[in-house]
């Protein structure tokens, strides 16, 4: 699902904020990345979507080589992850609902049952009540609710999820990282990045891996 | 395909806050489109009218020769018999001095009164021969050949001075067409342009999403042809008003101009104008789509 060998991601101002990073995902992995701020997370992320190309060293995701020539089919590859992103992107002057609906658009669903699987989503996060709501008018935490159904909704092969939990309270931090974790299935891979390591010390089954300074401090976990 | 059709609603949507959210700079590029397709559609006019007036002088090209005083009846006929024989001419008949008379009274019109003051007919009897106008130089040199012709008169100099006109009215009106189609290309794609910065970090989010630019692109597309085609039917109108007002002025003060029948005239410009809407409005939009970056935002 996810192979990086020896890649590393220079930024054009020359910051290295990934170092030789090796690292194996399968299919149906539960995903754990920590490490403090600045350490990398964000970049790792960036670079499995294909917004960032390594500079050196090769990212394989779901069988696309990650590199600027591959532009127009990491753009198809991006319809089966599902991104929520560490500063949200939704779109302002639009509802909860429209926001949700914009992760399917171009996906080939009838008006009819893009409706229905967005208002389910937010059902899922808890913000159906919401969904008519312009997305200015909720709290962070509610956005971040509103992207991660965006997400959800994809039904994506890999979920690649930047601090879901950063701006919620205790239980609602809980019930996303229940929900996203239990979207994990066979052919579904959830990553994580999160600083709340209180909140997953407790999973079983998931691989935890630890980011210092853009270098893999340790890997530990998994099914296998 | 399929997201095309189904997302038709949204798209309208889209195009339309695209609209709205620069909404006096649209406006300002929405006259200027409607004022450029307007002057547009004032030189087609033009050109119709003056190459149909063209057209008309040609078929109308015809000679007139005079003969020696001292021929009888029976010599007049043999004369246009050989003439009308002649490979190029058309039609041929005897003008009498009467006849030559009551043409110049219509020319003159309100001026006719300097007429009477001869005391007798100063026109002479003539032969008008209508020839084919790009025959002319050999009918007039076979006409001057045969015996009992004295002179013969033609019109190629004025055809000529009209044919130069045109020729400046044709050179004038394509410069004007390729200054409209820059212009109008230039107005849709700045628009376009200045919708997709506006829009940015949605667009880059769609990308982020993995929406094809193609998507991305359609709203704005139907922004600029919504734009476009409005511009077209309004300068339309605008064009068949000044076209009946022209109209009306023209057949007042210079009765004998040929115009062209005011339907066809006006169904004639107003295709053009929508067929140049859209063809310039796609081009416009195009450029401006051209705008669309990779991952802007990163
Ligand atoms: N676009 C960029 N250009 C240059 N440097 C960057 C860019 N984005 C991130 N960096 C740098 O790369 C390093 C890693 O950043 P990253 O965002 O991956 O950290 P992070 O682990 O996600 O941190 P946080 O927990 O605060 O979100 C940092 O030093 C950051 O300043
Ligand atoms: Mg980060």
């Amino acid at each position: 699902m996810i192979r990086i060998k020896g890649a590393t991601l220079t930024y054009k101002d020359g910051t290295t904020a990934l170092k030789d990073i090796n690292l194996n995902i399968g299919a149906g992995e539960l995903v754990y990345i920590t490490g403090p701020s600045g350490s990398g997370k964000t970049s790792l992320l960036k670079l499995l979507m294909g917004v960032e190309y390594p500079s050196e060293g090769e990212v394989l995701v779901l069988g696309q080589k990650i590199a600027k020539e591959e532009k127009r089919r990491i753009r198809r590859l991006r319809r089966n992850i599902g991104p929520v992103f560490q500063d949200f992107r939704v779109i302002k002057g639009r509802t909860a609902l429209e926001n949700v609906m914009m992760g399917v658009r171009f996906l080939g669903f009838s008006p009819k049952k893009m409706k229905s699987e967005s208002l389910n989503a937010l059902e899922k996060v808890g913000l159906k009540h919401k969904y008519s709501s312009l997305v200015e008018n909720l709290s962070w935490g509610e956005c971040q609710r509103v992207a991660i159904a965006r997400a959800i909704i994809r039904k994506p092969a890999l979920i690649l999820a930047d601090e879901p939990t950063g701006n919620l309270d205790l239980d609602n931090a809980v019930s996303i990282l229940e929900l996203l974790s239990s979207l994990r299935d066979d052919k579904t891979s959830v990553l994580i990045t999160t600083h709340a390591t209180h909140l997953i010390d407790n999973q079983k089954d998931a691989v935890f891996i630890r980011i210092n300074g853009g270098r893999i401090t340790m890997e530990q976990g998994g099914r296998a | 395909m399929k997201s095309v059709l189904f997302n038709m609603g949204y798209f309208l949507k889209e195009a339309y806050k695209t609209i709205r959210l620069n909404l006096l700079s649209n406006i300002f590029s929405f006259i200027g489109t409607v004022l450029i397709l307007f002057i547009f559609a004032l030189v087609i006019t033009g050109w119709n009218v003056s190459n149909r007036l063209v057209l008309m002088l040609k078929e109308e090209a015809e000679i007139s020769a005079y003969y020696e005083e001292n021929l009888d009846e029976i010599d007049k006929d043999n004369l246009i018999g050989l003439i009308e024989e002649i490979d190029g001419v058309l039609e041929v008949n005897l003008v009498s001095q009467a006849e030559a008379y009551n043409r110049m009274e219509n020319v003159l019109g309100n001026e006719a009164g300097i007429l009477e003051l001869f005391e007798e007919n100063p026109f002479e009897e003539y032969i008008e021969i209508r020839i084919h106008l790009d025959e002319t130089e050999r009918v007039i040199d076979r006409i001057e050949n045969i015996e009992g012709i004295e002179y013969v008169r033609d019109n190629r100099e004025i055809l000529n001075r009209i044919e130069g006109i045109v020729k400046t009215l044709n050179m004038a009106g394509y410069i004007v067409t390729a200054a409209v189609g820059i212009t109008t290309i230039i107005i849709i794609s700045h628009m376009i342009r200045q919708g997709i910065y506006e829009n940015r970090f949605q667009i880059n989010t769609l990308q982020l999403l993995g929406a094809s630019n193609s998507f991305i692109g359609f709203p704005f597309l139907i922004a600029g042809l919504l734009m476009i085609l409005c511009g077209g039917i309004i300068a339309s109108v605008l064009t068949v008003i000044a076209i009946n007002i022209g109209f009306g002025q023209l057949s007042g003060t210079i009765p004998f101009i040929p115009l062209p029948p005011k339907n066809e005239l006006v169904k004639h410009v107003v295709v053009i104008i929508m067929t140049a809407s859209i063809i310039l409005g796609s081009g416009g939009s195009i450029f401006g789509l051209s705008s669309i970056k990779e991952d802007a935002e990163r």
